[in-house]
């Protein structure tokens, strides 16, 4: 049998786990209102950043891709810069 | 609540070249097209505001936010009247979910017998998902 790689080795590199913002606070939904907290999970090009940079849950960066989509529509938020 | 009725929010953008008196009296006209097949619940003036983009070579609008309650098929007559609007820069309807409502006020929501099942319940979710972890 071929040898696990053990976790913590693996988790070494990089250090500590994410933990996403929005079940700290215990959201239960993401306000599209709130442009300055969007403007945190977008990218200087107006993005949508992934989980990995982030560190939200699959849940929350669902509900998040939804309140920064109607953000833009409302033009509160930026398709893109430039 | 009144039963088939629900719970909604809109935001209208209107734009900058109605000047704050013109862009008032549209609203003013939507609020009562609302209020003739529901409830005005509230309405929150954003003013004027920058636009994160342009939009039909304009670069500000006037934004309001109004919250009423309604039958679901309203919705459709609301969003029909603010495309055949002018002056309407951009438009949103959203379903307010009523137990998202709760926000403003976690306080008090402790105090109230039910509230505070649900606080315990919260509480214990979390003393096992860190457990978990």
């Amino acid at each position: 049998m071929p040898e696990r790689p053990e976790r913590e080795v693996r988790r070494g590199r990089k250090g500590r786990k994410k933990v996403c913002g929005f079940c700290v606070d215990r959201a239960e939904f993401i306000d599209y209102k709130d442009v300055a907290k969007l403007r945190r999970f977008i990218s200087e090009r107006g993005k949508i950043l992934p989980r990995r940079v982030t560190g939200t849950c699959a849940r929350h960066q669902r509900a998040l891709t939804v309140a920064i989509k109607r953000a833009r529509h409302l033009a509160l938020l930026p398709y893109t810069s430039d | 609540m009144a039963e088939g009725k629900n719970l909604y929010e809109t935001v209208i953008v209107t734009s900058a070249k109605l000047g704050e008196e013109g862009s008032a009296a549209l609203v003013e006209k939507f609020k009562a097209l609302i209020s003739e097949h529901g409830t005005v619940q509230n309405v929150d003036d954003w003013g004027k505001r920058r636009f994160a983009y342009p939009i039909n070579k304009q670069t500000e609008g006037y934004y309001t936010l109004i919250n009423f309650e309604s039958n679901p098929e309203f919705t459709a007559e609301l969003d029909r009247r603010y495309q055949i609007t002018d002056g309407i820069m951009r438009t949103l309807i959203v379903k307010r979910d009523p137990r998202h409502i709760v926000e403003p006020k976690p306080q008090k929501v402790q105090k109230t017998e039910e509230g505070g099942i649900d606080v315990e319940a919260i509480a214990v979710e979390a003393v096992e998902a860190e457990a978990g972890e």
